[in-house]
């Protein structure tokens, strides 16, 4: 647990622990931003327990590029890493998703895939190269032969994106449609689908990788007079949605403020319990000053929740007392919780 | 004004911190390195730059970089002249021949499409591969010295495995399918998103002769 005023460093510090686990930055749009102001570079160290042992990692981002190591040699292949860790991050953001456009959906989706399947990280990049490339080439009314050697990649690739994100929507829904009934006790049931752009392209039980990508290749040149007059592609991945429905009705609509936050409260417990069901073991979870979001019958749930959870959890507060108050109340025992005090960037035992 | 006068060491140094992975320090250290050495070492070392530029052109028929024309690879009569593999880059060319997989001939596009970095089609030798195929094989690769008539049967896109390097593969599979030979891409054993100089030898070997119809 870290406490500390507002403006002290908590964000930064899990920042730093969800770019050591993802090389991703959490919040940040783009690396560069990590550095701090009018440094050169930046660097996170860390140290895991893996099942192969410690491990040390450590991320260097200068002129917003990133150089990774593990156990001091160059990472050529991240998944080497990512397949042995598993990272939940829950912060104040996440809890307007519902109601927010489609990005932030599409992002808690990926974030959920990328924990199971830590190719998704370089499949996205490819994927949205391979869009900027299309784009570009409708804007500047390319040949169609031109176009069309980047239709192949982009459905391939788009192919792949979306069929795991299906499958970890599969996985999950059941946990987190759960968590909810729980945490909403007698309110409406939550349902969750993906939802795609395109009424050709609809979800086809069964369907192969190869299949869809041709499918996806077919929607790609039925709308290219469109999509050329507009400058952008229409569908594929990039355009789908998580679609979250309260009793039937589309939550981004229709549901309060209060459920809103309930729902995304329980996609990430019900993302922690698919990965513990499906890989044994619980992620670290990063919370990041949720709690006072929450009004305290969730803030109760999800503290039952944390307590239930046989992992490690790296969570940020202005108010620790309040904190270690409600752990204590969630299962009559603080339990194993060291503090830390944040000041001006440095962290210290206490 | 006067102070503009460079100081040989340093302008040494900055030049040679240009090159990928040389930090300054490294450059300063490299510098001071061939001032210490033997008088014939630097005498030497120019030249081997100054040839760079004055000798090392492209390959009039594969694009590859040579001092001779054609060059060695084009020239050699022992190799398959029925089998055309077209690769990015000379690093590419290289990467393939380090594999002892392969005994045809080469192409080097010298890039990929990238609407992105503005590189189209005719940035691309790609004018000069329809070319050598046009021709029949026959006359342009009987020419070389010791080389006996070729047909080329089947090309090989050996493309980096991303997305420009993909999009470029199936753009010259379209392009080139009127030809009628035989057009195979090597096999997706590398990750996307890698890149041909880097894959080990092993699974460049097994893309190479995993390569499968397009
Ligand atoms: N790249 C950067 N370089 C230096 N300082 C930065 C950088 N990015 C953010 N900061 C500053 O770091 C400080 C700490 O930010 P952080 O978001 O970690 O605070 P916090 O402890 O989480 O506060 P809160 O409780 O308000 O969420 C802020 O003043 C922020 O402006
Ligand atoms: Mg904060
Ligand atoms: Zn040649």
């Amino acid at each position: 647990m870290l406490e500390g005023p507002n403006g002290q460093g908590k964000t930064n510090f899990l920042e730093a622990c969800y770019l050591a686990c993802t090389l991703r930055p959490l919040r940040a749009q783009r690396l560069a931003e990590l550095v701090n102001f009018g440094a050169d570079a930046a660097r996170v160290t860390a140290q895991f327990e893996m099942r192969g042992g410690d491990r040390a990692v450590e991320i260097e981002i200068a002129q917003g590029r990133r150089v990774a190591r593990l156990d001091g040699k160059p990472l050529r292949d991240p998944d080497e890493l990512f397949r042995e860790l598993a990272v939940v991050a829950f912060t104040p953001d996440d809890l307007s998703l519902v109601r927010a456009g489609p990005d932030l959906r599409r992002r808690l989706l990926d974030r959920a895939v990328q924990n199971r399947h830590p190719a998704q990280l370089s499949d996205a990049r490819d994927y949205l190269r391979a869009l900027k490339s299309r784009n570009e080439l409708l804007r500047q009314g390319a040949p169609d032969a031109l176009r069309e050697a980047f239709d192949g990649p982009l459905a391939q690739v788009g192919a792949r994106i979306r069929l795991r994100r299906e499958e970890i929507l599969r996985e999950l829904s059941p946990f987190a449609e759960r968590a909810f009934s729980q945490v909403a006790r007698g309110e409406a049931t939550l349902a969750l689908s993906y939802q795609v752009a395109g009424g050709d392209l609809q979800p086809i039980v069964g369907e192969s990788e190869s299949a869809l990508s041709a499918r996806l290749a077919q929607g790609l040149s039925a709308r290219l007079s469109r999509d050329r007059l507009r400058g952008f592609t229409s569908v594929g991945p990039h355009a789908d949605d998580l679609s979250i429905s309260l009793g039937e009705k589309p939550a981004r609509a229709f549901a309060s403020q209060g459920q809103a936050r309930a729902i995304v409260l329980a996609f990430k417990i019900g993302e922690i319990e698919n990965l513990r069901a499906q890989q044994g073991r619980a992620p670290l979870l990063l919370l990041d000053d949720v709690s006072s979001e929450l009004d305290p019958e969730r803030n109760a749930f999800l503290m039952r929740s944390l307590a239930a959870l046989a992992g490690q959890v790296l969570l940020t507060t202005t108010d620790a007392d309040h904190l270690v108050g409600a752990l204590r109340d969630a299962r009559g025992e603080a339990g194993d919780v060291r503090l830390y005090q944040v000041r001006a960037g440095r962290i210290q035992a206490g | 004004m006067s102070e503009r006068v460079h100081d040989p060491i340093a302008r040494l140094a900055v030049l040679l911190s240009r090159l990928p992975g040389v930090g300054e320090k490294t450059a300063q250290r490299l510098a001071f390195h061939i001032l210490e050495s033997p008088k014939e070492y630097a005498r030497e070392l120019s030249q081997a730059l100054l040839a760079l530029e004055h000798d090392v052109r492209l390959c009039s028929r594969c694009c590859n970089l040579t001092a001779q024309e054609p060059c060695a690879l084009c020239r050699d009569p022992l190799r398959d002249g029925r089998l055309l593999c077209v690769v990015e880059t000379v690093p590419d060319l290289l990467a393939i021949e380090r594999t002892r997989e392969f005994r045809g001939r080469y192409h080097v596009l010298h890039g990929a499409l990238s609407p992105l970095d503005g590189v189209g089609p005719d940035r691309l030798k790609i004018k000069e591969l329809l070319a050598r195929l046009s021709h029949d094989g026959a006359r342009t690769e009987s020419d070389a010295a010791g080389a006996s008539s070729e047909k080329i049967e089947e090309i090989i896109l050996a493309t980096d495995p991303t997305v420009e390097g993909e999009a470029t593969a199936l753009y010259l599979s379209r392009l080139l399918k009127p030809l009628g030979l035989r057009i195979t891409r090597i096999a997706q054993g590398l990750p996307m998103g890698g890149d041909l100089e880097y894959a080990d030898q092993v699974t460049l070997a097994r893309a190479m002769s995993g390569r499968r119809e397009l």
